[in-house]
């Protein structure tokens, strides 16, 4: 047995086990951090989204007020895409790249830690909003100068614009970490063209990041000086442009639709090989299909624009390049089928989510390809035909994609299966009620409802789809209950699974389920893209791996693994920059206080003793 | 995925179903070119869609069914790629890309001719919750109701005045955005008479769903007869009720914020009240304009439309009758 040092605190008091959370650097610990936290996010967002489908279910009716529902639609769209979906990508890249490339944690794991705790403090200093006269209500997008103080004199859109500026913080850190764990700490012989294809979009995700923040950045920083320092850039009295702020928003936005898809797409990559015993068909064509998908994916911004009125030869031109994506979208969708084509696949949870994936994805695409068309859009834009659309991409995309990896690599990190009838059971009714939500909302778009209404009237033909599209939302809130439930009760007494329940064939089906904190005893030697299967096949490629399941726990000879010391400050630094971001809404006091905090971390981080 | 079929069959039937209730906004019945061309280009887009929804799902189906594991499946094939058919995938897809942007193309530019130099020109103004409708050419101001001659092309030049709003009136054209510290013009060349529904669709704030208009196409003559009676000077009060209504105006508070030509209000943060009651609705088309909804409004700008920037004093039952009364004589 290796032995590991690291000083780790004592788990058998309650006091001690939190304290072992708070400080972890451990990448599948803070994994699990960020799945719980985002899961829990998930549920805030799915909750406004049924008070708002209640007050649209009839015509004329008065739940929620006008002013309540602009909170609800503009939280929960911010809450959906930056504190639930991103950070259940950011939960699975911890949870996977290092297994998946056989190093034995991220380069970085006290800025990992402190990615998590940024993104913790960052997404409930934004709720606190409703606590504290108002939440954000200008949309996700928050289009100026709506944002304007003159427009909005509450703290409600600093609330909004400081928030999403901490959690980009988050996501740049984050990004970096994996960017250079992904280069730098893969197991020997694992190429670039050797990594799983989920490690693959992960690369391109946090690369996308990286460049995409930068000009919502950019964009904040601006607003908040229009806030707060009465500057106008985004106000054309004082010779500002509110066009601009859709400039850069959607620079940001639409790459930020690619950074929510990419990850589910390399999920149901690495789950359809192992389901039908088959390599991913056509390999490169699909990771170079991502990074051109990625790479077109910023010029395509202004498609969220053809209504502003920028003139014929911008809207061709974007239209052209937007349309241009369909290309290497469909490719990968016929590279995914070609993978299933032929082989022997085995229908459970995690497949029928990836399939479902790539069959609603397919319905957000085509009417993707609707929307890229300024005429077509000019009629639907702002409507509900948009809001299907989006959520066909997000929802039957990235939804379905992420809770396909969860059953699949569930029993990796907790040693259980979950119950697969039931999983069935959540996949049939999320189908099912995720269609009736949103098909008939395609409907309410062409027929003339716009998007962000409070309510609408009886006489225009709206009310047989919006009664539809609530009980839809329904059912997919029963399916997550069942899902809950199912998860909760697997873990503690799922079957067990063993540590290769799926006969999977990327690295971390080598290992023990759940994983040693120091994942691989001894660090693989890779020679082809499923080391797994290529030392449970034999044949062609053997090599180190198979040495290493065979006898690397109890290799005498292992050198002693050092792990990683735990370490306060991330959560420290991460508290003094969200009280230096209260400074700016409750009392100047807490700049100073964050400040010292943040400080006095810093200096603690730079001492404290390399692990 | 059968879930899919199963929802996409049902929509189809519903959609037929839908075409036959009243969608005053739809986008389906198209009464002008550009209305057209663009219903045209959804109609073939999505029908190209649908065909290839139906052959790739299908195919997936297909796909599950066929290589589902059986019991005493050995290793299937182990096939990694196949250059020949990565390069014949791309090509159906971009042919069928290129086809919708070939006849995308020259709508947008369609779209974009500037009207000739006899197009009628109007002034539309986005405000928080409402819009301004002026005809520079006639000297007429209006507001939530536009009126246009039928079979003549108007320049629409659309404004704001606060935040970002859109101009939408589905069956005559699609939408364009009011940009505050901009212009942006588009020209409707209406070719049926009748009323058309329109809405705000830029989200604009709180009362933003209320934020509604319609438009009046209707013959030259009947145009012109409109504009005529809109330049008038407002009506004066013909009984004793309206007259103490003229007078409320100003106790009420409401000639900072409205102007009624011909008398002393001339306030310019509401709608233009002169022939308020020539209107067939009130509140930027949420309310029929009738004598009841004219008092509730009075009464209760707030509770009707929650958030608008109506903002009055409570008023005395006797100050609402007079100036329901006056406001109903406005025509
Ligand atoms: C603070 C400014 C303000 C004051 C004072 C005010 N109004 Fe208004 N009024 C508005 C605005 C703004 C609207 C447009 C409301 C909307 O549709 O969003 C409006 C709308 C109306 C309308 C409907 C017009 C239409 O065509 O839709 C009527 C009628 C009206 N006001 C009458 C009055 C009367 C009578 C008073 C005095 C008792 C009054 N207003 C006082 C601002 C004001
Ligand atoms: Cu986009
Ligand atoms: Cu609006």
């Amino acid at each position: 047995m290796a032995t590991v040092t690291t000083t780790a605190p004592d788990t058998r008091t309650f006091a001690g086990t939190a304290w072992s959370w708070i400080t972890t650097v451990d990448h599948k610990r803070i994994a699990v951090l960020y799945l719980v936290t985002a899961l829990g996010f998930f549920a805030l967002g799915g909750i406004e989204a049924l008070l708002m489908r209640l007050q649209l279910a009839r015509p004329d009716t008065d739940l929620v007020s006008a002013e309540r529902f602009t909170e609800l639609f503009t939280m929960h769209g911010t809450t959906m895409v930056f504190l639930a979906l991103m950070p259940l990508s950011a939960a699975f890249f911890n949870l996977l790249v290092p297994l998946m490339i056989g190093a034995r944690d991220v380069a970085f794991p006290r800025l990992n830690a402190l990615s998590y705790w940024i993104y913790l403090f960052g997404g409930i200093f934004m709720n606190i909003s409703f606590l504290a006269g108002g939440a954000p209500n200008a949309g996700w997008f928050g289009y100026a100068p709506l944002t304007a103080t003159q427009f909005e004199a509450t703290h409600a859109i600093d609330f909004w614009a400081l928030g999403l500026q901490i959690l980009g913080v988050s996501s740049i850190l984050a990004s970096i970490n994996f960017i250079v764990t992904i280069i730098n700490m893969r197991a020997p012989g694992m190429t670039l063209n050797r990594m799983p294809m989920f490690v693959w979009m992960s690369l391109i995700t946090a690369f996308l990041i990286i460049f995409a923040f930068p000009a919502i950045t950019i964009g904040l920083v601006l607003l908040l000086f229009d806030r707060y320092l009465s500057t106008s850039f985004f106000l054309p009295a004082g010779g500002g442009d509110p066009v601009l702020w859709q400039h850069l928003f959607w620079v940001f936005g639409h790459p930020e639709v690619y950074i929510l898809i990419l990850p589910a797409m390399g999920i149901v990559s690495d789950i359809l090989p192992t389901a039908a015993r088959k390599p991913l068909f056509g390999y490169p064509v699909v990771a170079y299909s991502g990074a051109a998908i990625a790479l077109v994916g910023f010029g395509v911004w202004t498609h969220h624009m053809f209504t502003v009125g920028l003139g014929p030869i911008a809207d061709t031109a974007f239209a052209i390049s937007t349309m241009a994506i369909a290309v290497p979208t469909g490719v990968k969708i016929f590279n995914w089928m070609a993978t299933l084509y032929g082989g022997s696949i085995s229908i459970k949870t995690p497949l029928l989510f990836a399939v479902g994936m790539v069959a609603m994805f397919i319905i957000g695409g085509l009417s993707g390809v609707m929307l890229g068309s300024p005429p077509i859009d000019a009629q639907v834009q702002d409507t509900y035909f948009v809001v299907a659309h989006l959520h066909y991409v997000l929802f039957g995309g990235t939804v379905l994609g992420l809770f396909g990896g969860i059953y699949y690599w569930f029993p990796k990190f907790t040693g259980r299966l979950m119950h697969e009838g039931w999983g069935k059971v959540h996949w049939a009714l999320m189908l099912i009620g995720f269609n009736l939500t949103f098909l008939p909302q395609h409907l309410l778009g062409i027929d003339g409802m716009p998007r962000r209404v409070h309510t609408y009237p009886a006489d225009q033909g709206f009310e047989l789809w919006n009664l539809l599209s609530t009980i839809g939302s329904f059912a997919i809130a029963a399916s997550l209950l069942i899902f809950a439930v199912n998860a909760l009760v697997s873990i503690r007494r799922g079957q067990p699974s063993g540590n290769d329940p799926w006969d999977g064939g990327t690295l971390e089906w080598t290992i023990p389920s759940p994983p040693p904190v120091y994942n691989f005893a001894q660090i693989p030697v890779v020679d082809g893209r499923y080391p797994a299967w290529d030392a449970k096949r034999g044949g062609g490629h053997t090599g180190a791996v198979a040495a290493a399941t065979a006898h690397g726990d109890e290799d005498e000879d292992e050198p002693d693994i050092h792990m990683p010391n735990p370490s306060y400050w991330p959560i420290v630094l991460a508290a003094g920059m969200v009280i230096m971001a209260c400074g700016l809404i409750f009392h100047q006091v807490f700049i100073l206080l964050g400040a010292v905090l943040f400080g006095v971390s810093l200096l603690g981080w730079i001492e404290e003793p390399a692990a | 995925m059968r879930a899919a079929l199963a929802a996409t069959t049902l929509l189809l039937a519903l959609t037929a179903l839908a075409a036959c209730g009243a969608t005053p906004q739809t986008t389906l019945e198209p009464t002008t070119e550009a209305a057209r061309q663009a219903r045209d280009l959804m109609v073939f887009v999505f029908w190209a869609a649908a065909v290839v929804f139906v052959i790739v799902e299908s195919a997936l189906v297909y796909i599950l069914i066929r290589f589902r594991r059986r019991p005493g499946d050995g290793l299937p094939a182990q096939t990694h790629g196949h250059t020949a058919l990565e390069i014949a995938w791309t090509i159906p897809p971009t042919i069928l890309i290129g086809v919708i942007a070939a006849l995308t193309i020259p709508v947008i530019f369609a779209n974009a001719q500037p009207a000739g130099a006899d197009a009628m020109r109007v002034r539309a103004i986005g405000h928080q919750w409402w819009f301004e409708f002026d005809y520079p050419e006639l000297g007429v101001v209006t507001a939530n109701e536009l009126h246009l001659p039928v079979d003549r092309s108007v320049e629409l030049q659309l404004e704001s005045d606060d935040v970002l709003h859109s101009f939408w009136v589905p069956r005559l054209r699609g939408k364009l955005d009011m940009v505050p510290g901009r212009v942006n013009r588009f020209t409707i060349r209406p070719e049926v008479t009748g009323t058309f529904q329109g809405q705000c669709a830029e989200f604009c704030g709180t009362a933003h769903a209320l934020m509604k208009f319609t438009v009046v196409v209707e013959t030259q003559a009947e145009f012109d007869a409109w504009a005529a009676a809109q330049l008038a000077e407002r009506t004066p009060p013909s009984s004793e009720l309206a007259r103490a209504g003229e007078e409320a105006m100003a106790a009420g508070g409401c000639v900072a914020c409205h102007a009624i030509r011909g008398t002393d209000a001339a306030g310019v943060l509401g709608p233009d009240l002169t022939h308020v009651a020539s209107r067939a609705h009130i509140a930027s088309g949420i309310l029929a304009n009738t004598p009841d909804n004219m008092r509730r409004w009075l009464q209760d700008p707030q509770g009707v439309k929650p958030g608008n920037l109506m903002t009055i004093p409570e008023l005395t039952d006797d100050q609402l009758d007079a100036l329901t009364a006056y406001m109903q004589g406005l025509t």
